[in-house]
């Protein structure tokens, strides 16, 4: 039992390991780099990186063919720890290149915790208009929505991975269940009368999914697109009494309202909304561009922040490199659009983000006590000599 | 060293803990009621962004000024895949000084047409949809909104567009001028727009940039729409 643990140990502190994880990141970034291409960035991290294993879909089964960036990352970091632990001893002598090695085993801790923590979400403004919720790049929800309440609207967000589970979803707030009928990632959506072909029936019965058609696309993993999913949903009440089926989508543009057990309900699929105790509301947005050109010389929003409990009040012009750090996230300026009246702040959650800061410096400062030792020991040696 | 080989299973465990999928929970909270969006009606248009104050994404922004590597153009953000008509294309000849660019997902085709100044230029972009897209009236007045022009009703859609018929197509040809800007240094912009049914979908043609440059480009453009024929 002690050998099987010695060669275990051993095995993990070898500094072959090392070399052949260090050639697989090599190959498992090549891959992906040229990967990207046909993927985009977002799906390319996920599918190489933020994963074990990449997978590869054999006649629908995901078959694992290279190890992913957790397993390499995971090992390395294992490898240096245990290296740390057996083989390395804590000298003066060898102090920069011990700090060196705890850099890198900060930033690769940084990566994996930006990798499960950080959250990028954007928030759409046009002039004039406050919002209290950012939206997501990437991820949808269906909103069911109480809105019986002159005042406030009670809100059941499910995600929409749990519509692609297709399983029934049933929540304490809600008088019904919720069966996905059709879901589909990526479609659009038209009246069935503008594409000349009725003969087809309907995806729904209810609202204006009776009226539509849905022509599924094909996935894209471009950066500047994003996939709109649709479904069609069944509520069922107590005693599987069916209340209708819609059809829901990120292209419809209104909830569709009905009434149920006496309240009022709203159905949404829209973008994932992460909502704040506090709004924004932009003032002004600012486009400014050399005289005579159209080469842009400064972006800037003007946006007054105001908390709901009233701590908060004043006005913040957010610019390139000047983001509005609030509520540990950090808005920045990252787009515009309609004829400059409308300004696109990137909102960005990232706990970890000052972790490979405080990397980079504690590898700087133990490459510089490394070499400076060296050069040191070297020039007093030729004193002595 | 006992406890040496014991921080090798909590690094090991906490690698495994703390990576996986992301959480899919239902969540439920309380907010005040949302203005809906807007729209009229709920018909579903290839715009998901309508009420979102993201421009319509089958209808070509005006020409994007160039923007820095970090600042995504709104024609990005937009950009989200909708159908585009695909049944039967229709082919043309545009004049040697107007740039071709590489046709996406949501272009059939793009010409960058560069001005006099430096920096200055128009675009055509290329689009066709489905169905007619909620008709003239929302596509010139979908246009107009763009220039910030008010909308206009049925009584006035004759006296904007222009008919004309090249081979078996109808077209119908709109010509907007934009207000002038309010800031110096921004160019009035001006918009010609060709409307083309094509089998059962709609194909869009507009040239859009400042108003000198594409006034300059009128009678190359009519030529251009005028070479417009169905795809053999």
């Amino acid at each position: 039992m002690r050998d099987t643990w010695i060669s275990f140990v051993k095995f993990f502190v070898s500094l072959r390991v090392t070399v052949v994880l260090l050639a697989l990141s090599i190959i498992l970034i090549f891959a992906a780099t040229l990967d990207q291409v046909n993927l985009g960035i977002w799906a390319v991290q996920e599918k190489y990186f933020r994963t074990f294993f990449v997978l590869w879909n054999v006649k629908g089964f995901p078959v694992p063919v290279f190890p992913g960036g957790y397993f390499i990352g995971g090992l390395l970091l294992i490898n240096l720890v245990a290296s740390h632990l057996y083989r390395f001893k804590l000298t003066w002598k060898k102090a920069g290149i011990t700090l060196t090695h705890a850099g890198l085993i900060v930033l690769l801790v940084g990566e994996l915790l930006t990798g499960l923590w950080q959250e990028e979400y954007q928030l759409r403004l046009d002039q004039g208009q406050t919002r209290n919720y950012s939206e997501s790049y990437r991820f949808n929800e269906l909103a069911v929505i109480d809105a019986t309440d002159p005042e406030f609207d009670q809100v059941v967000a499910i995600p929409e991975e749990r519509l692609q589970d297709r399983a029934e979803i049933q929540h304490e707030k809600l008088p019904f269940r919720i069966v996905t009928r059709a879901y589909y990632p990526n479609a659009a959506v038209q009246m069935r009368d503008q594409l000349g072909n009725t003969s087809a029936p309907p995806p729904a019965t209810r609202d204006i999914g009776a009226k539509l058609a849905i022509i599924p696309l094909p996935l894209t993993y471009k950066q500047n697109e994003r996939n709109l999913p649709a479904a069609v949903v069944e509520l069922l009440g107590p005693s599987n009494v069916s209340l209708g089926t819609w059809v829901v989508s990120t292209m419809l543009v209104q909830p569709q309202t009905f009434d149920y057990a006496g309240r009022t309900w709203r159905l949404s699929m829209r973008f994932e909304r992460a909502y704040k105790p506090y709004s924004l509301t932009l003032l002004k947005f600012s486009h400014d561009r050399y005289v005579g050109t159209e080469i842009p010389k400064n972006f800037a929003s003007k946006v007054r922040l105001h908390s709901a409990d009233g701590s908060t009040d004043r006005e913040v012009l957010i610019y390139m490199n000047n983001p509005l750090r609030y509520d540990g996230l950090t808005f920045y300026q990252a787009g515009f659009d309609n004829n400059d009246t409308t300004t696109v702040l990137q909102v960005v959650r990232n706990p970890s983000w000052i972790l490979p800061y405080i990397a980079c410096f504690m590898m700087g400062v133990g490459l510089l006590a490394q070499f400076g030792i060296h050069l040191f020991a070297f020039a007093a040696k030729r004193r002595a000599a | 060293m006992p406890f040496r080989h014991l921080l090798l299973i909590p690094a090991l465990v906490l690698l495994v803990a703390t990576s996986g999928c992301r959480d899919a929970k239902i969540a439920t909270y309380r907010v005040p009621k949302e203005t809906p969006p807007p729209a009229a009606a709920n018909a579903p248009s290839a715009d998901p962004h309508a009420g979102l104050g993201i421009p319509p994404v089958n209808a070509a922004a005006p020409a994007p000024a160039p923007a820095p590597a970090s600042m995504p153009t709104p024609t990005d953000m937009a950009s989200t895949a909708v159908p585009t008509a695909n049944n039967g294309d229709l082919i043309w000849s545009a004049p040697a000084h107007w740039q071709s660019r590489p046709a996406s997902a949501m272009r059939k085709a793009t010409f960058i047409i560069p001005g006099e100044a430096a920096g200055q230029q128009a675009e055509l972009a290329v689009t066709a949809f489905p169905g007619d897209v909620g008709g003239n009236l929302a596509n010139v007045n979908r246009w107009r909104q763009q220039l910030q022009l008010a909308p206009i009703d049925a009584d006035d859609l004759n006296s904007v567009l222009t008919h004309i018929h090249v081979g078996d197509l109808h077209i119908d040809l709109a010509e907007l001028l934009g207000p002038a800007p309010a800031d110096e240094g921004k160019p009035r912009l001006r918009v010609l727009g060709a409307i083309v049914p094509h089998n059962g979908a709609t194909w869009f043609f507009k040239l859009t940039g400042p108003d000198a440059l594409v006034a300059r480009e009128k009678n190359a453009f009519i030529a251009f729409i005028q070479s417009i024929q169905p795809a053999r």
